[in-house]
């Protein structure tokens, strides 16, 4: 019964969708307040061209954004569970830092990174790779004690522990760290965009605010939308393709539940 | 090492654990032998230091006072040559059960290719024929603690340290798995050091058994278990058996461990 998962939500969608149609259409909205779904489908089909280029330079951003944060996330992580000399000296300041709005030092970081794309990637990647730290943290220490015995009992050096034994510990963990990064990358990217932009969606949202081009503003906010499910199926579906232990582990304990 | 000799030595060891409101001592001046081939059961209540006793004979945790060796030298550090059973099979999930117990030799160092026919002849041993290829997930509670069993014996290890091994397992699982361990005990000629509550599989695996008093444990009775091996189930009901649980329930009882209804009561 695997195909029902998504019946569901489609419904839902629809409904919403028809709904908003509906009352566009009885209350006589002006377009500028809210175009109805059909118009914006429309703007998205009329403006494909012009919103492709927009969606290549965001997705550029977000992703390197987001693989950035997972390559100074993840040895982050393993600092801090190795030192704790380290741990004392830097995670309470990365736990401070993130009380810090990074929308309110977007601009300071444009003004330094100049213009540019990567500006965009460096917002990106600052709201990224905390939750990566965080979690990988986690998954790194919560090791059964037991288990830590028996690797000392096999005459283990440090390194094979780590990876025989922590490093995969931590995967699902990292997932789940993967899984709230990949969705903030792409609100960083388009806040670096808001700050200072001449392309990116971000750039195209606001232009299209500008016009009071209501349905082109709704078709960026589908596409931004888009993105951010797309790329959170593609670290789902990795995930179940690198730990399926875990993955099957999970359906054994849904069907359990139901 | 000749049978009978000593392999552990434990010599006035005491354990004190420091807590947020004081020291708790776990052993106080625990001192005895385990011979080499012997199956030694460490029988006592909860609290009274016995597994404590298992982690600083692997050496995993130091001694507050007194010393121990395992054959002839001195225990100042985690034992390599040893097998450990815990209450809970700690097999990783990533893992499939032949890849489990090959966990052992990996993390040696060592080629796991040369182990790969060692244990699938380990997992036969224990009824685990064919479920060489299944994830700790897709086996029942008795398997997992199988495969654990396994882990510990694929390096030929010649002292197996059991920490409460059936534990967590359901009545009729555990007597299988009592039959299981004293096969295994039987062909290898191991050393066994059995850490359990239950007196009834002290009696049924032992050579010997050593009861604790409560925290602080000490050292109350050592029995001599001198029934004929193989021992089948059924031992159970010979009066000697018998005699050797009611022996090690009245020093129970003598330190409030145990509390009987008085004569006549019910």
């Amino acid at each position: 019964m695997r195909w029902r998962w998504w019946r569901a939500p489609a419904v839902t969608v629809l409904g919403v969708v028809a709904l908003w149609e509906a009352a566009v259409d009885g209350l006589h909205l002006p377009e500028y307040l809210l175009p109805a779904p059909s118009g914006v489908l429309a703007a998205l089909a009329a403006e494909w061209r012009y919103l492709a280029i927009h969606t290549g330079v965001t997705v550029y951003e977000i992703l390197w954004g987001f693989v950035l944060s997972i390559l100074v996330g993840v040895p982050l992580a393993m600092v801090v569970v190795y030192s704790p000399v380290l741990e004392r000296a830097f995670y309470p300041l990365l736990v401070a830092s993130q009380s810090v709005p990074k929308i309110a030092i977007a601009p300071l970081l444009i003004f330094w990174a100049g213009l540019g794309i990567f500006p965009k990637v460096l917002v990106a990647f600052l709201i990224a790779f905390f939750p990566i730290v965080i979690d990988t943290v986690v998954g790194l220490r919560s090791v059964e004690p037991e288990l830590l015995h028996l690797a000392r009992s096999m005459g283990a050096p440090e390194r094979r522990v780590f990876l025989k034994i922590r490093l995969p510990n931590a995967f699902p963990n990292i997932f789940a760290g993967l899984k709230v990064a990949v969705t903030l990358a792409v609100v960083g990217a388009i806040v670096g965009e808001f700050i200072q932009a001449d392309r990116g969606l971000g750039y195209a949202l606001l232009q299209a605010n500008a016009m009071l081009n209501t349905r082109l503003s709704f078709a960026t906010i589908l596409i931004l939308a888009a993105i951010g499910v797309l790329l959170f199926g593609f670290v789902d579906v990795l995930e179940r393709a690198l730990i399926p232990w875990h993955a099957s582990r999970r359906t054994e304990m849904a069907a359990g539940t139901l | 090492m000749p049978a009978g000799g000593k392999l552990v030595k434990v010599s006035d060891v005491s354990k004190v654990y420091a807590a947020s409101d004081g020291d708790v001592p776990a052993l106080d001046r625990v001192s005895f032998d385990v011979r080499a081939g012997e199956f030694l059961a460490i029988v006592g209540p909860s609290g009274c230091g016995k597994s404590t006793l298992a982690m600083l004979i692997a050496g995993l945790y130091p001694v507050t006072s007194g010393a121990i060796s395992v054959d002839g030298a001195a225990v100042d550090r985690p034992q390599t040559n040893l097998g450990i059973v815990f209450q809970n099979p700690v097999l990783l999930a990533w893992r499939r059960a032949l890849d489990n117990i090959l966990l052992q030799v990996e993390m040696r160092g060592l080629d796991p290719r040369d182990y790969r026919e060692r244990a699938l002849q380990l997992l036969a041993s224990v009824g685990l024929e064919g479920f060489e290829h299944r994830y700790p997930h897709e086996l029942s509670g008795g398997m997992r603690q199988r495969v654990s069993l396994c882990r510990a014996l694929i390096h030929d290890p010649p002292l197996l340290l059991m920490d409460e091994p059936f534990g967590a397992l359901d009545a009729l699982t555990r007597d299988q798995m009592t039959l299981d361990i004293q096969r295994a005990w039987g062909r290898g000629q191991k050393t066994v050091l059995f850490i359990t509550h239950s007196i009834t599989e002290a009696v049924f695996l032992s050579d010997r058994i050593i009861v604790m008093t409560p925290r602080p444990g000490r050292i109350d009775t050592v029995l001599e278990v001198d029934l004929p091996r193989p021992r089948r189930l059924a031992v159970r009901e010979d009066p000697r058996f018998a005699g050797l649980a009611r022996a090690i329930r009245d020093r129970f009882m003598a330190h409030g461990v145990l509390h009987d209804l008085e004569q006549g009561a019910g």
